[in-house]
């Protein structure tokens, strides 16, 4: 130490550090004051004291203390390491480093430090250096078991997992014979486990099953020994074995699909992408039957037959799984049986099948041949199976008035509402696919799961005020904001802010959004702990497959969703920026001075109201903090709750940048993240990453309509710029005219030939004609009626079927969305728009976007008819006002009953 | 001093989040670290060998190879500034590439 103290202040500061460590901060705040009274510079305990003052939730107090403290003593270790603690628990990695860096200078083999500083290597995937400092440790502390395992784990994440085994081996060396004790089984089982694994990730299979077998007894997790043997096997090729062991682990559990798909390959019978011969499949039908009679509980063993039959041994073996389920009166079965639809021809076999079965039980109460009653349910849950079917295939009227009929023969059962309001959505009525959805959750006030699915119908239909008053029912003391974002939840959080984007609400939009975001970063910070603790406990497997969950973190959907949202909104922030400033300085400078001063209170006035309204609001959220045990929790105050400092953001493409680097790294292969890239590098100049990004929309799918377009637009651009002057412009020049050379589709072409074969290859495509005719406009804005009138000249041709009910058509309901908003936005051809609206009206008599006659915004529809004979006659209801009473009355199913199709 | 930053008493109203919450907090006590046969250890330590000797010179022959290599600092700038990159990562790719700035950007745009 700097400056040493004596006795009994000494043993005051080591009673700081205990309690430190055994989180009583209290005691250590006491014991600080002490030795403070008098050594009042006293560095080091100034330092400790911050730390402790830093765990009780006060921070500057903190910051202020322990800078203090080194500032009077820079050259003790403790205050370094005192200062890399307060920034490591800011989240401050780097700057923590730097203070362990400078505590080691100071004392070299402090353990304390290296142990800390180790973490943060780890959190930050420093392997390299995480490998020295877990290898000095070791050097220092040799006889501790922690050590041994970090530094065989910092080696396998370091890619050297030969030479972890060979510390791991090392390790095992030092422990006595009869190892372990029996309250250490467990972890040093573990251990085992994770040795065997990096010996098999290293391609030692035969030693590794054999350390595996020789360790039998000493491996707790019998499952895990078994599952690890069984990979060793097959990798092996040591099949029979291998099968007995796969039908051993299936007597323990018999819905394991990956135990069946291990049994196929030990036998010989398992196709990659799921095709067999005609061999094969019998082969594998004989199996499954002898499989089917040792397991008969199980629902697997049934199931998957149904993935590889064909034609009629599919029919017989679909009906036989069906007609049981149909019985049973099973919610979930088109869950079951939807991936079969995603095969060639058994989706038209299934309406067969089912509807054979509703004749017949509409004739007899029989399935077709069967010999028994069945119960008046059957029926019910067949009209539930064809709805869900006529959804799947698009054909929405027929998927309608089955659930209808299904209703009407039993209106009480909630999972025949939340499907029509699902089929509703299908069809392009959200509206009423949101009030339906309310009815369903009327009915079960208990369950959050259609609580939850309610909320989510009435976002995307856009009425945020009364999903959120839904939402409150199920969430803690009635706080919905705080409750559900303190949880994490995230589908919540993205609905919302996809329908503020939609409104317009930027500033909302991108709370929500980025609210998403700071959860990803809080899950990334979760691990930190864990760090220390699975070295502990041994768990070093599934710690391994943590860390690399983390490394792969921002690849979820969920985080996809909301950085390219993010993304769009500050995009478009760019391209409209809030007129709201500009337009008061105009209106001012016209205005007299008299006339100024008084605008000027006006909004000075207004702004005082505004202000104390949102702290009033902020000062109620606090006091929701105020428990049982009277105890006020303070609740950090949201600093901007409606999302409007966000919008004031000076650089919007600074910012987009930053979430699009991730989407770049972590969701490489889908095509909006490139899309998104070449539309802000468009807009920041930068030739060569938008060059890159379309790139990259080529290299995944290069006759996707939108890569065509990014393809068009770039080298559109490119063409019209003028000559290259500075360095940098020659130099940009020269990648592109080499680049050009790799780009097959500009071979020897103009842009225009290019657009033309684009259009030939894919003329029968709606999307793809619409590409065409927006990149057509871009390279020749005169050929706008030319491009108009190929995309209307659209073909939409029926889908090639066997379905006996009605054709299926091309075009799909996104897709002609998308068509209006182009030929009224970027074509700006408004009869155009105008007549594709009212062709799309009669393609989608339920889309309320379309205006459909069907649909809940039509005025002549069934829906706004029966509201208003419901109103006893009354005229001028907005379905805003449905929206509104549907969210306090308790259902409005008399609304719906006579809905006529 | 390893030690945890969320040992702050928390309010709860109910005996499972108090459960949780202890459960939570006792993922950064202070534990004892298990202590080994200190002979054995000896035997151990003198098995792992240092081989990253070799990997050092390596490493240390091919920085020497790309510091030889002339680059212009503009070109450098430009790399940088155009693709949104870290200067020393402008740097080390044109390095790479003998200075070559066509072939370090289309490298950089693969």
């Amino acid at each position: 130490m700097g400056a040493s103290l004596p006795p009994k202040e000494a043993n005051l500061f080591k009673l700081i550090v205990k309690s430190y460590e055994t989180k009583q901060y209290k005691k250590g705040l006491k014991a600080a004051d002490a030795i403070l009274k008098k050594f009042p510079d006293h560095g080091e305990t100034l330092s400790m004291k911050g730390l402790t003052l830093n765990c009780m939730d006060r921070k500057s107090e903190a910051y202020e203390l322990v800078r203090q403290g080194l500032k009077n003593d820079l050259k003790s270790h403790v205050c370094w390491h005192v200062y890399g603690l307060l920034y490591r628990s800011d989240r401050e990695y780097r700057e923590a480093i730097k203070c362990y860096r400078n505590a080691l200078k100071i004392d070299p083999d402090n353990i304390e430090i290296l142990r800390d500083l180790s973490l943060l290597q780890a959190q930050m995937r420093d392997l390299t250096g995480f490998v020295e400092t877990r290898q000095q440790l070791l050097t220092l502390k040799s006889n501790h078991r922690m050590n041994w395992i970090g530094f065989a784990v910092a080696h396998h994440l370091n890619s050297n997992a030969s030479k972890a085994i060979e510390i791991l081996e090392a390790y095992e060396g030092t422990l006595e014979d009869d190892y372990p004790p029996e309250n250490e089984r467990c972890e040093h089982g573990e251990m085992l486990l994770y040795k065997i694994s990096l010996l098999e990730e290293c391609g030692f299979f035969q030693k590794a099953l054999e350390e595996l077998q020789k360790k039998e007894l000493k491996i707790v997790d019998k499952l895990a020994y078994k599952e690890q043997e069984v990979s060793l096997l097959v990798k092996l090729a040591h099949l029979e074995e291998g099968e007995k062991l796969y039908r051993k682990l299936l007597s323990m559990n018999p819905d394991n699909y990956r135990y069946y798909e291990g049994l196929q390959k030990c036998v010989g019978l398992y196709s990659e992408n799921g095709h067999y011969s005609l061999d094969e499949i019998d082969q594998l039908d004989a199996l499954y039957r002898t499989l089917g009679q040792q397991y008969k509980w199980s629902s697997a063993v049934k199931r998957i037959p149904l993935d590889f039959l064909q034609g009629d041994k599919f029919q017989e073996a679909a009906n036989n799984y069906i007609r049981p389920l149909l019985t049973k009166g099973i919610p979930s079965l088109f869950s079951d049986l939807s991936s079969l639809y995603n095969q060639p021809g058994k989706a038209d076999i299934l309406e067969q099948i089912i509807l054979e079965i509703e004749s017949s039980i509409k004739t007899t109460s029989q399935y077709p041949g069967g010999m028994e009653k069945e119960p008046p349910s059957t029926l019910m849950w067949t009209l539930f199976l064809l709805a869900q079917h006529y959804d799947r295939r698009g054909q929405y009227e027929i998927a309608l008035s089955k659930i209808n009929e299904a209703i009407d023969h039993t209106p009480t059962v909630i999972d025949l509402y939340s499907v029509k309001s699902r089929i509703l959505k299908h069809a392009g009525d959200l509206v009423a696919a949101a009030a339906f959805a309310d009815e369903a959750r009327c009915m079960d006030l208990a369950d959050r799961y259609v609580n939850s699915e309610c909320v989510k119908r009435m976002l995307q239909a856009d009425q945020v005020a009364l999903a959120e008053k839904t939402a409150v029912l199920f969430t803690k003391d009635g706080d919905q904001h705080n409750n559900l974002h303190d949880m994490q939840c995230m589908w919540y959080e993205l609905a919302g802010a996809e329908s503020y984007f939609r409104q317009g609400n930027l500033g909302m939009a991108l709370k929500k959004f980025l609210s998403v975001e700071k959860h990803y970063a809080d899950i990334t910070e979760d691990q930190f702990d864990f760090h220390s603790y699975c070295l502990r406990k041994m768990t070093l497997h599934t710690y391994v497959e943590m860390l690399k969950f983390q490394d792969q973190l921002h690849s979820h959907a969920y985080f996809h969703k909301a950085a390219a949202g993010a993304i769009r909104c500050y995009i478009e922030l760019h391209d409209s920026p809030p007129k709201l400033t500009t337009e008061e300085d105009n209106d001012l400078s016209k205005l007299l001075p008299s006339q100024k001063k008084k605008m000027r209170q006006k909004q000075r006035k207004a702004e005082a109201r505004a202000k104390k309204e949102a702290e009033e609001k902020n000062e109620e959220s606090s006091a929701g903090g105020i428990s049982k045990s009277g105890k006020r929790h303070a609740k950090p105050v949201d600093p901007d709750p409606c999302g409007e400092k966000l919008l004031q953001v000076e650089d919007p493409l600074l910012e987009a940048t930053k979430y699009l680097k991730l989407l770049q790294k972590n969701s490489p292969d889908s095509l909006e993240t490139h899309f998104l890239s070449f539309e802000l590098y468009m807009r920041k100049q930068r030739i060569l990453l938008a060059f890159q990004a379309v790139k990259q929309l080529l290299r995944l799918d290069a006759e996707h309509p939108d890569s065509h377009r990014c393809l068009i637009k770039f080298f559109n651009k490119v063409g019209s710029m003028i000559a290259p002057v500075t360095d940098s412009e020659k130099l940009i020049w020269s990648v592109l005219e080499a680049e050009r050379q790799t780009i097959s589709q500009l071979h020897g072409k103009s842009l225009f030939e290019t657009n033309n074969s684009f259009l030939e290859k894919h003329e029968d495509s709606l999307t793809h004609r619409a590409a065409f005719g927006e990149t057509l406009y871009i390279l020749d804005p005169n050929r706008r009626s030319e491009a108009v009138k190929l995309i209307e000249g659209s073909p939409n041709n029926i889908v090639p079927t066997n379905g006996v009910l009605g054709p299926i058509r091309e075009w799909k309901l996104i897709d002609c969305v998308a068509v209006h908003k182009l030929l009224g936005t970027v074509l700006v051809d408004q009869d155009a728009a105008l007549r594709w609206k009212v062709r799309c009206a009669e393609l989608f008599p339920y889309s309320t976007y379309f205006e459909g006659s069907r649909s809940s915004a039509s005025p002549n529809s069934a829906f706004n008819q029966i509201r208003k004979s419901s109103e006893n006659g009354s005229s001028n209801h907005s379905v805003g006002d449905h929206n509104a009473e549907s969210g306090t009355s308790n259902g409005k199913l008399e609304a719906f009953k006579d809905l006529t199709i | 001093m390893e030690g945890s930053d969320e040992g702050v008493e928390r309010v709860v109203d109910s005996k499972d989040l108090q459960q949780q919450s202890k459960a939570f907090d006792k993922l950064t006590d202070r534990v004892e670290d298990r202590q080994l046969d200190s002979s054995r250890v000896q035997e151990a330590m003198a098995s792992i060998a240092a081989s990253s000797e070799a990997d050092w010179q390596a490493m240390r022959k091919r920085e020497k190879e790309l510091a030889a290599v002339k680059i212009n600092a503009a070109d450098v700038d430009i790399i940088a500034n155009e693709l949104e990159l870290d200067k020393k990562v402008a740097e080390r790719t044109l390095r790479e590439h003998k200075g070559d700035a066509v072939a370090a950007i289309r490298h950089l745009l693969r």
